[in-house]
This record gives structure tokens, C-alpha cells and sequence, in this order.
């Protein structure tokens, strides 16, 4: 299995980079995800919606409506998209496990898409 | 994340047939447009054959020793049990009436996109195999031997057909190529060849009653997040009822439509309809899924998935089912059920508690479909509407294939968009109705690895699309599919930007005007009503 390490530390990952124990999951992992896929800093507002989605996961063992990540911690209603334009860089940055399902899609100006996810 | 090619590339499409000949099964598979396997959990879940870990882009795709066998034993048994997949086989005379009408040979131009020699694909096996003349002519009388790279040629094109039934329509003989679809899928999985996005759901539907795999206290909170919207954007607290015995209906959604946009906004309508009419109702958290992946995995899967709705009705003591916005659950429930797992002559014929209608046309399966529950709704003035709240939409109907095609649902929807929503326009005719074009990824092929081939296959809707943006300013597609909502957003996006989703129930509650609401400033996305400010 491929290595993600980091200052000391080591996280095992699957072939895309997601993290297999969420456990092994901190800032500084968070900060490498987002930095290694040109994803937004890490602050306060980011900060928390990956904290929402780890707690979420923990509790409920799905992705959330991402509406209701926003709701929840009173951001703008698209918080997510329009802080990391791809929901699922945000739950990877979150050290969770990779969503073997896609739900459904958007697609931008520039043909990329993007996945709004759902986990198995 | 990932980079499509541009619409302009993807346009150009050459329908000049290759200069292979046709009975070489050797494919060559496309990035975009295949999709990755089942996965061996899900099988062993589903205690499906020949669970493994495989690719496709390897040589050996670990078949079990007697494949072959087990193809031919299971083609055996299926042209003695269906007489129908027989006549299909027996009767063509490829006169082509079907070759251009599917949405995926107008969009990627390949020939065995052609319904006829998809077909063709099985139908020359049965040839060699099953005929006198094959047998002894072989390919003199259009055989073909079956080898491994029959099964692959059939994983790839048996997965481009999304079984909408279009070329059926065309033809003179009334072929069903989506029968022919569906047996050939349930054949590969006879020997474990399938596709991860429809085995992992099917699996998902097994384990926690839906698609999604949401958790019953998981399905629950996210429509308590709904609710708390509704109070949010409406002023009136709703409290459903989960797995409440006695009540009179039980309410089946597709679980699409409790997890994602839009389809979540299709859900809070459902739920303010329900309260505005005071209807006596329980979801549940077992039989949380409408839909049925089965219908796309084999027979014996459809009808296990679709028991557990019956078996819940049956536990709670309702008195019939009424079902949500989807599309292939009443390709099972219309077409299937009846003789699967019904008759459920444990329930009584649907009967409106509003209106007194009865719902004969249910009055075996004793599922209604919200839309034929909402059209008599409206016709007999139970409904306090307000359309204007609809005015900054200028709406087109997509015909979903399973309810337009598959059930003759035509009428309906349009009588209950008009009636909610002033600005309404009818795509041209021959993409409508009957002849509606497939959104391009119903039957499991909405996973992520085949967005080229969705975006190839949705060219002929998005195209429909864009001619009544360009003509009416239409900015909204409606349609009673949960699917629907999951693929052509991103269709939408690619070729006719600026055309949003949605179901059919969201627009209805936009209308409702509900018993101790507030001013409606915005509609159920949250989003400011133009003109709305100070109007009621």
C-alpha cells in the first residue's frame, strides 16, 4: 500500500491518495491533500467543513447533504463547492475513506467535472 | 475531478462504418465509456456467482473454468422460459427502421450501437448454437462462435444500451432490444461479468433497504435536514412519520431523492403535498428505495429487492403503496411485479382518502404513482395553487422512458406542470412522448468512468434541450425521474448551460400555498423569487 508521509508521520493510502484510517488524519495531512491538488488553504472556514464532514462520517457512515454542511455551520448555502469546487477533495482532505459510489455530477466552464458523491 | 473533451470534439461523430468486419468481437475499450466491475463484496452480498477482484483492461478476466457451459445452459433455459426473447431472436429481418434511433449510435457513431447489431451480438450465438441452419452453415447463416471475446464484446455494448426502449417503438416487428439488453446482462452475470456501480447498489439495496446505503438513522436525518428547511423557507414545521403502523399509505421514494440536488428539493415537496392534503401516511426506514438495480443485475435480484416494499406494506398494516418521482421502478412495478411477487392481494385497490378516486389501473400491484395521485388531486380542486410563484421558470418536459414509453404516462405531468407553472414549452415531437430521448445513463451507467459515453448518449436530449432554450428561453427541465435529476444536471451543463433540474413534486409545492405559511420569498432552494417581494 502506498505511504503518505509526513513530518514523522505515516498514513497508509489507496491508489487515489485517500486515507484507509481516518485516525490517521490531522491538519498537517489535511494540508498536504489540499496543497498537492491546488485546493484551498486551510483556515477557520475550511477548517471546519472538513471537521463537520469527519464527525458526520463518524456518526452516520455517509456523506452528508451539502447543504446541510453549510446550514450547520453558517456559511453560504454552496459552501463547500465554492470553497473546493470538488465536494470530493473536501472529504479527502478529511482523511475519509474513498465513496466507491458516484451520485451525480456538475461539470464547469471548463468541461472539468465533479463529482457530488455518495458512500457505500 | 476529471477532463472531458470538449463539446466541439465530441461533436464531431463519423457514422462511416470501420472496415472491420462486424463478426470480430475484439472491442478496444474506450477510456469514458465502460464501466469498472463489481466489486466481490457486492457480489458475495448478493450471493451472486464468481465473486473476484478483476479489471477489464486485463486479458484474463478469471471466468470460472466452465463459462461456456454455464452461457449455453443459462441461454437454454431462458428460450424455454421466455417465449418473447425467442420471437426477438427468430424474427429480425435487419431492415434498419431502429438503426438511428438510438440516442448512443446518433452520439458516438459506432455500429454496434445499432439496436440491430447489438442484437446481433447475442443473436448470432443463438444462431450457431440453437439452429438448425447454424449448425450446420455456421457462420454461412450468420453464426458466430462463442469465445471469450464474445463475453467481452458483450460486457462493453450490453452496457451502452440504457434499455429506454426507443428502437422498439421503430420497429415493424416490435422487437424489444431492451429485453435483449437485459437477458445478456443477466447471462454475464451468470459467470460474475458486471459493473460496480450496478452491483454495489444493488448490494447497498440488500444490506440497508436503499441504493445509497444510508443507515436507517441516516435516511431519517437527512429528511429531519429537510424538514428543518421547509420551516425555514416555508413557516410550517411538518412532522413525518417513520415506520408508523396503521397508517393508511405507505410513501416509497427513490432514495436519490433524500441525498443529493436537486432531488432533495422533490422530497420536500412530496413531504408538503402529504401535510397540505392531510394525508395519512408512514415512510419507512426499511423499504427506503423505490428503485430496483435488480432490473438491471438479473430477475432473481429485481424481485427480491422489489419484495421488500410488500413485505414492509404487509408488517405496517397500510392499506396500499403510493410511490415516488422514479423511472425503472415502474418498469418493475407496471411490467414485473404482478406476475414476480404479486398478486399483493394482502392491500386494497388504491383509493384517493381526498377525492374517493380508485386507482384501478393499480388495482393488482396497489402502487400509485405520485403523479397520477397529484393529477387527480388538481382536477378535483383539492389543491390551493399559486403558478405565479413559478413565473421566473420557463419549463420543458423530459418524458422519463420507463414512466413515458414504459407506462404510457404522457398526459399526466403535463396536466400538472400546466396547471403549477404558467410558462411551459414542448420540446419538438419526435423527442417527446413516445419518442422521448433517453438522458443517456439510466440503467447503472451513471457512474463516474463512463461521463464520455453519457455525454455522447445525452447529445440527442441535451440537443431538444438547447432548440427550446435558444427558441422560448427555457431555463428549467423537468422530469419524474430520480436518475433524471442525477444525470442531466451535468448533461445540461455540458451542452445546454444555464438549463437546471428539476422534479416534477418541487414545482407543485413552489405553488402550494400552505395553511399558516409565511410570505414565500423564496422558493424550496432558498432562493430569492424574482418579483415575489410584497406580491401576496
Amino acid at each position: 500500500m502506498p505511504q503518505l508521509d509526513l513530518n514523522g508521520k505515516s498514513c497508509e493510502v489507496d491508489q487515489d491518495g485517500f486515507l484507509l484510517d481516518p485516525e490517521c488524519w490531522n491538519e498537517d495531512v489535511a494540508k498536504a491533500i489540499l496543497k498537492h491538488h491546488d485546493g484551498p488553504d486551510l483556515n477557520e472556514q475550511t477548517l471546519a467543513m472538513l471537521q463537520f464532514m469527519r464527525e458526520y462520517y463518524t456518526k452516520f457512515h455517509a456523506f452528508p447533504i451539502l447543504k446541510a454542511v453549510c446550514k450547520n455551520l453558517h456559511q453560504p448555502k454552496d459552501c463547500v463547492r465554492e470553497q473546493f469546487l470538488d465536494p470530493l477533495l473536501a472529504w479527502k482532505a478529511a482523511g475519509l475513506p474513498k465513496p466507491d459510489n458516484v451520485f451525480s455530477e456538475a461539470v464547469d466552464e471548463d468541461h472539468k467535472f465533479y463529482r457530488l458523491i455518495s458512500v457505500q | 475531478m476529471s477532463q472531458a473533451p470538449k463539446p466541439e470534439e465530441l461533436l464531431r461523430v463519423s457514422h462511416i462504418p470501420p472496415k472491420k468486419d462486424w463478426m470480430d468481437p475484439r472491442v478496444d475499450l474506450v477510456p469514458g465509456t465502460w464501466g469498472y466491475p463489481g466489486k466481490a463484496s457486492s457480489l458475495e452480498t448478493l450471493g451472486l456467482p464468481n465473486p473476484r477482484e478483476w479489471n477489464p483492461t486485463d486479458e484474463d478476466w478469471k471466468l470460472p473454468p466452465n463459462w461456456k457451459e454455464i452461457i449455453h445452459e443459462g441461454l437454454k433455459e431462458r428460450l424455454e422460459k421466455y417465449r418473447s426473447l425467442k420471437i426477438f431472436l427468430d424474427i429480425c429481418v435487419r431492415c434498419g427502421a431502429c438503426a438511428d434511433k438510438c440516442h448512443f449510435f446518433i452520439g458516438s457513431g459506432d455500429p454496434k450501437n445499432m439496436p440491430v447489431l447489438r442484437a446481433e451480438l447475442l443473436r448470432s450465438i443463438y444462431r450457431q448454437d440453437f439452429t438448425m441452419a447454424g449448425k450446420i452453415l455456421g457462420t454461412f447463416a450468420g453464426g458466430r462462435e462463442l469465445t471469450e471475446d464474445v463475453i467481452k464484446e458483450w460486457f462493453y455494448y450490453f452496457h451502452q444500451c440504457t434499455e429506454c426502449r426507443r428502437c422498439s417503438l421503430y420497429c415493424p416487428y416490435g422487437i424489444d432490444t431492451a429485453e435483449v439488453t437485459i437477458i445478456v446482462r443477466e447471462l454475464l452475470n451468470l459467470i460474475g461479468v458486471n459493473i460496480d456501480w450496478i452491483l454495489g447498489a444493488a448490494a447497498n439495496c440488500y444490506r440497508t433497504g436503499n441504493h445509497l446505503g444510508l443507515e436507517p438513522h441516516t435516511f431519517k436525518g437527512n429528511i429531519e435536514y429537510l424538514v428543518d428547511d421547509i420551516e425555514e423557507y416555508v413557516g410550517v414545521r411538518l412532522n413525518p412519520t417513520f415506520n408508523r403502523k396503521g397508517a393508511e399509505v405507505l410513501f416509497i421514494a427513490p432514495s436519490g431523492d433524500v441525498f443529493a440536488d436537486p432531488g432533495i428539493f422533490t422530497y420536500m415537496g412530496y413531504l408538503m403535498l402529504f401535510e397540505h392534503i392531510g394525508l395519512d401516511y408512514t415512510i419507512s426506514t426499511y423499504a427506503s428505495e423505490g428503485g430496483n438495480f435488480g432490473l438491471f443485475t438479473s430477475q432473481e435480484t429485481m424481485k427480491r429487492l422489489n419484495s421488500k416494499m410488500y413485505a414492509e406494506a404487509k408488517r405496517l398494516g397500510v392499506k396500499w403503496i403510493l410511490g415516488g418521482e422514479c423511472g425503472h421502478m415502474w418498469r418493475v412495478l407496471h411490467q414485473y411485479m404482478d406476475t414476480m411477487n404479486g398478486p399483493a392481494d394482502f392491500l386494497e385497490v388504491p383509493k384517493s382518502p381526498i377525492t374517493g378516486t380508485v386507482f384501478d389501473n393499480a388495482k393488482s400491484t396497489k402502487m400509485v404513482h405520485i403523479v397520477e395521485f397529484m393529477a387527480d388531486l388538481i382536477h378535483h380542486g383539492k389543491l390551493k395553487l399559486n403558478p405565479s410563484r413559478n413565473d421566473y421558470l420557463r419549463t420543458t418536459w423530459h418524458d422519463s422512458c420507463n414512466v413515458s414509453r414504459g407506462m404510457g404516462m404522457f398526459e399526466e405531468p403535463r396536466y400538472v406542470l400546466k396547471s403549477v407553472c404558467n410558462n411551459f414549452f414542448e420540446m419538438p415531437e419526435n423527442t417527446i412522448r413516445e419518442q422521448t430521448f433517453c438522458c443517456g445513463g439510466g440503467t447503472g451507467l451513471n457512474a463516474g468512468e463512463f461521463e464520455y459515453l453519457r455525454m455522447m448518449g445525452g447529445m440527442p436530449r441535451a440537443f431538444a434541450v438547447k432548440h427550446v432554450q435558444e427558441k422560448h428561453g427555457v431555463n428549467r427541465l423537468v422530469n419524474v425521474c430520480a436518475l433524471d435529476r442525477a444525470i442531466l444536471p451535468p448533461l445540461m451543463d455540458y451542452w445546454a448551460p444555464e438549463v437546471s433540474v428539476s422534479g416534477l413534486t418541487e414545482l407543485v409545492a413552489n405553488a402550494l400555498v400552505m395553511e399558516g405559511e409565511h410570505d414565500r420569498l423564496t422558493d424550496l432552494r432558498g432562493e430569492d423569487i424574482p418579483g415575489m417581494e410584497g406580491d401576496e
